[in-house]
């Protein structure tokens, strides 16, 4: 021990992680506590070494959530989001239906329409806050099918190796080599893509490659690890390997892809729209660029918001998702974590 | 070696693609390759049949296709009916000139931003680069190119609007006029595809820096009384600057897409106005085509990036 003789042992402080600022400790405290008494409260029926389990992760998540907020990037991004999904339920709720008026058609700013009218005499603010639903929802989607495409591949490639790997890479260099975007255009011009869901798929299929190249490498690592080795040395299955000890290291790693991917997918439907190849079913921020487009709102001084706002929308939510997911990133990645 | 048997995989699978994509959709595809014109008539859709062998088996068809594509024959375009390699060949200049011209822009400006970037990292520098660069990266190109055409075209009038010179006049032989007629063209479409890419060289230059002044080595030269500069210059950038090169490769795909967007809004008439008035017109020989080059072309890039990595790190092998 090299500790001196003259000072008394330290008291074991109540908390490891305290932080210099009082208010936030005690906002992490509240926050922490009230997850774990419902964790436990929850499944204390079940079993204790559950609950404690589940009141574990619940304060980890808390100590990654509070490094995340830290971050100027995941505060901001994280208002956007917020900010947006209000104005996604409003615009779904509040917003009353369209009303079709030619003859107020493309009018330009006012106080009742701040943005001025479309072709059809529908208020264009209106078209943008109803439109964060559809736009939201296509980019949530759509990354959820290629994460699980993702993930599915780069798990099966990365954990039985050998030829299948072999054969998956070689697919995905094909997917990662094609300019993606002029892919997507393609394929939806031969589907002819009109509904939503057909605009989802063929965002998702066109997007999962790099996910599936990230949790590719992250398997490799993982499965010569001493824990794997150890689960396979005591009898453990390879469905067992994968669910309780692959899987779950995966998942932090996909975190961070799945926010830009959500970003990404944003973009893609609004360039899919914007050339005529988008859903004609909903109405996303694509559609109405591409009906301002069509209107040459871009020529006529007095209607260049009704191009300019809904790429504007486009822009900020986008730039929300990536702050998000940098800020994930950098919290995640203890390689990039200050030091 | 390895990785060039890998990379002729990858262009064969292209190709196997290219071929599936346009015969496995739903459809008949004589009829996707017969013009939806007036005046065709039901030859043209029976020699297409017979061209494209529907009638034989599938395994015939796509070594009917390799043959095909491995002796030039590339197909006929519909809207011009010329050959699509004199198509592409026209339009494939002005790409070049104008993506060329951004990628070296992009990565001059990206690197030395990037580096400033993880130099302060934390700090108002760090904060406003990466801040404003994240705000460019998310925007839709398309939409970007149509914002500064109302700015610099609609109001202050500084740029002239459409096609890489002023229309009437043949680019060649050229003159003194027609290259500064050229430029002028250039710089709006320029503009919007590099300020589009440049976030993603800031911020991989940053990161890859930002991990490369950890290392142990770069407190040892600071230990050795090195300044800043010196240990960025000597110690830092070459290492840093290695996912540059990897980026540039990974990228060109990302340029490619960014470059049609541009062209399109701007009626830039390289490969990516081509490939938008390709799908218009539903012209499928050509939109094949330039999917199978644009495909062997990141295939291309990122051979030589993995060759250029060999030369600039020595720790790399090639397998």
């Amino acid at each position: 021990m090299t500790m001196p003789m003259h000072e008394p042992r330290p008291p074991p402080r109540p908390n490891a992680q305290s932080t210099p600022k009082p208010q936030n400790k005690k906002q992490r405290f509240k926050f922490e506590t009230a997850l774990q008494n419902l964790t436990r409260r929850a499944l204390t029926p079940i079993s204790p070494v559950l609950a404690e389990k589940a009141a574990l992760a619940a304060k980890g998540w808390g100590k990654t959530t509070d490094l995340f907020l830290k971050t100027w990037m995941g505060k901001v991004g994280t208002i956007i989001i917020l900010i947006f999904l209000v104005i996604a339920l409003y615009g779904t709720f509040v917003v009353p239906k369209y009303v079709y008026n030619p003859a107020d058609g493309l009018l330009g700013p006012s106080w009742s329409h701040p943005f001025g009218t479309d072709h059809n005499g529908i208020d264009v603010l209106d078209r943008v806050m109803k439109g964060s639903l559809a736009s939201l929802t296509i980019g949530f989607t759509a990354m959820a099918v290629s994460m699980i495409l993702g993930a599915v591949v780069g798990l099966a490639s990365g954990f039985w190796g050998g030829w299948r790997d072999e054969v998956i890479m070689r697919i995905n260099d094909v997917f990662l080599s094609i300019p993606w975007l002029v892919l997507m255009i393609v394929i939806a011009a031969i589907l002819n893509t009109q509904s939503i869901w057909a605009v989802i798929l063929v965002i998702g299929l066109t997007g999962w490659s790099t996910t599936a190249r990230i949790v590719r490498s992250q398997v490799l690592s993982l499965v010569s690890r001493q824990f794997v080795e150890r689960a396979k040395a005591i009898g453990s299955g390879e469905w067992h390997i994968i669910r309780r000890h692959i899987f779950p290291n995966v998942v932090p790693l996909l975190f961070a892809n799945a926010i830009l991917t959500i970003a990404i997918s944003i973009l893609s439907e609004s360039t899919l729209s914007f050339l005529g190849l988008g859903p004609q079913d909903v109405d996303t921020w694509g559609r109405i660029l591409e009906d301002a487009y069509n209107q040459g709102s871009a020529t006529i001084p007095s209607q260049n918001l009704f191009i300019i706002m809904p790429g504007l929308a486009i822009v900020i939510v986008v730039l929300g998702f990536t702050f998000i997911g940098y800020a994930m990133d950098e919290v995640m990645n203890p390689k990039l974590r200050k030091r | 070696m390895k990785r060039i048997f890998n990379a002729v995989i990858t262009v064969l699978l292209i190709m196997l693609l290219n071929f599936m994509l346009f015969r496995v959709m739903p459809g008949d595809p004589a009829k996707l390759m017969t013009p939806h014109k007036p005046g065709v008539s039901d030859a043209v859709y029976w020699r297409n049949v017979e061209m494209m062998g529907l009638n034989d088996s599938w395994y015939e068809q796509i070594g009917n296709y390799y043959y095909q594509t491995f002796t030039l024959q590339w197909g006929i375009s519909f809207k011009s009916e010329k050959p699509v390699v004199d198509e592409f060949s026209e339009a494939i200049g002005w790409t070049l000139l104008l993506l060329g011209t951004s990628t070296a822009i992009t990565f001059a400006f990206g690197v030395w931003l990037g580096k400033i970037a993880a130099m302060r990292r934390g700090k108002t520098p760090d904060v406003t680069i990466t801040g404003v660069g994240l705000f460019f990266y998310g925007m839709p190109v398309f939409w970007f190119s149509i914002v500064l055409l109302i700015i610099f075209v609609m109001y202050l009038h500084w740029f002239p609007v459409g096609q890489y010179i002023e229309s009437g006049t043949a680019p060649f032989p050229l003159t003194l006029e027609k290259i500064k007629d050229i430029i002028w063209h250039m710089i709006l479409p320029l503009t919007s595809l590099t300020v589009g890419s440049i976030a993603g060289v800031i911020l991989i230059m940053r990161s890859s820096l930002i991990d490369v002044l950890t290392e142990d080595y770069i407190v040892t030269a600071y230990a050795k009384g090195l300044t800043e500069k010196q240990v960025l210059k000597r110690h830092a950038s070459p290492n840093a600057r290695l996912p540059i090169v990897t980026t540039f490769a990974m990228d060109t795909a990302f340029i490619l897409g960014g470059a049609f967007q541009v062209e399109y809004v701007f009626s830039y008439q390289g490969i990516g106005w081509k490939t938008i008035d390709s799908i218009e017109n539903q012209d499928y020989p050509m939109l094949q085509f330039i999917f199978l080059i644009g495909g062997i072309a990141v295939v291309i890039a990122n051979l030589l990036a993995d060759i250029v990595i060999y030369y600039l790190d020595p720790r790399v092998k090639i397998t």
